[in-house]
């Protein structure tokens, strides 16, 4: 990723990450009550407060870089499309192991590619707000993990998402805003 | 289960009820249920795993109003998103109890009939009266003397699991308070859909309900039907719930008065 020097650029990526947050606090929500097994459904709530926090902390920030605050960007296509279709999987395996395995790592990957490419001083409050990010969502993993094992959930699923989430480039489009 | 459909009763839609665990049967009378009524050792394992799968469908119609209803306030989002978590919670702090107690899930019949009828709503002030405004805060009337009934038959650590739970129930009911309120300054008509909803779950209730002359239960005990049955009201948590006092004043005229807590907490 090439370095990202202005506030413009810097809310742009803040503002397509509060996207991607918001949308998976809403899968987690649309799979509770679709999910049937109850330690399913207690992590998922766990999760979607996880997810909302993170939405809220990066809107927060975007009003800091001269948007209004909760500014929103959807990505670029092909990764907005990769969102609604992992939102899509069925059965709980296929969920699990599609958010956790597939989405997850990448959108970990992108995060610390951002913090690679920042300021780290004068966009250190980006980056502290990330680094919480990216512990929360490593955490969320290892629930996951916990829960496959505790349900004896498949996993395969996963490298076919991981893979096409690896093939798009960059994920944020050119500038459009979201009513 | 991708989508949750429609089952009609009567003249009425209701929401097909969420994706269970197998070992879960799932009933919609309060007469099909094992309510024992006392606090011996199956009867606090019936009453806690009642308790646990209503907090499940909490999580579950938290969820739904985070899903479906992306257009709300930010805010109330996230409030919603909150409870999901606190009924995650609840759910798992209830298991370890009725684990510790030599129970399992799916020992006892389970009803979803709060998600039936609340996620049959299509807005979301209607949603957060029924589920926040009525059922957690009725909920609440009723944990309180619970936990006092379980205290003195000496079981403390479900009274204060219970008492842990109710903490969070206030904050919920708070929050659908307060939006509504906001949510009616903007737009009166919110407080007619509030109206229709609350009609809305007393027709429901009205079908499932015990029958008048009472009825006898699954196990055999014998129940009040609704109108001989006088209702606990929480008042110091309905005021942290910041029910106006006039609010509070009309539920105990409804309860006949009677109540498990002191009245002096109105004035």
């Amino acid at each position: 990723m090439r370095k990202i020097t202005t506030v413009s650029e810097r809310c742009q990526n803040i503002a397509t990450f509060r996207h991607i947050s918001v949308k998976l606090m809403e899968t987690a929500a649309r799979w509770t009550p679709t999910t049937p097994e109850m330690e399913a459904k207690v992590m998922f709530g766990r999760h979607i407060w996880d997810f909302a926090q993170m939405a809220d902390w990066l809107g927060k920030r975007t009003f800091e870089l001269r948007q209004p605050e909760h500014y929103t960007l959807p990505p670029v296509d092909a990764y907005d499309a990769f969102l609604k279709d992992a939102a899509k999987a069925e059965s709980t395996s296929d969920r699990i192991s599609t958010l956790y395995d597939g989405v997850l790592p990448g959108l970990i990957e992108r995060y610390r590619s951002y913090v690679a490419a920042t300021d780290p001083i004068l966009d250190e409050p980006s980056v502290v707000i990330i680094d919480r990010i990216v512990r929360e969502l490593e955490r969320q993993r290892v629930e996951a993990a916990a829960l496959q094992r505790e349900l004896k959930l498949d996993a395969s699923a996963a490298p076919k998402i991981a893979a096409r989430e690896r093939a798009i480039g960059n994920i944020v489009a050119e500038q459009r805003v979201q009513a | 289960m991708s989508e949750i459909g429609y089952f009609k009763v009567g003249n009425m839609m209701l929401r097909e009820t969420p994706a269970r665990d197998a070992c879960f049967k799932v009933v919609y009378t309060d007469a099909e249920m094992h309510e024992f009524g006392d606090m011996s050792e199956i009867a606090r394992r019936e009453m806690i795993h009642r308790h646990m799968t209503n907090e499940m469908t909490s999580v579950e119609m938290a969820a739904a109003c985070v899903a479906e209803f992306p257009d709300a306030p930010w805010e109330l989002r996230m409030e919603l998103a909150r409870q999901a978590w606190d009924e995650a919670r609840h759910v798992r702090a209830l298991h370890r109890r009725l684990r510790e107690l030599g129970g399992h899930k799916g020992e006892f019949p389970i009803s979803a009939l709060e998600w039936n009828v609340t996620c049959a709503v299509d807005n979301l002030p209607g949603r957060i009266a029924i589920q926040n405004r009525t059922l957690e805060a009725g909920a609440m009337d009723v944990m309180g003397g619970l936990s006092q009934s379980l205290r003195s038959a000496g079981d403390h650590e479900t009274a204060d699991t219970l008492d842990s739970i109710n903490t969070d129930e206030v904050q919920h009911v708070r929050f659908s308070n307060r939006w509504i309120k906001r949510l009616a300054e903007s737009d009166r008509r919110v407080l007619m859909k509030v109206a229709m909803a609350i009609r809305f779950l007393t027709q429901a209730n009205s079908n499932f309900q015990i029958k008048e002359g009472g009825e006898t239960n699954a196990i055999g005990k014998e129940l009040a039907s609704p109108e001989n049955r006088i209702p606990a009201v929480n008042v110091e948590d309905r005021k942290l719930a910041e029910f106006t006092d006039d609010e509070i004043n009309e539920i105990l005229r409804q309860a006949g008065y009677r109540s498990l807590v002191s009245t002096e907490a109105t004035r």
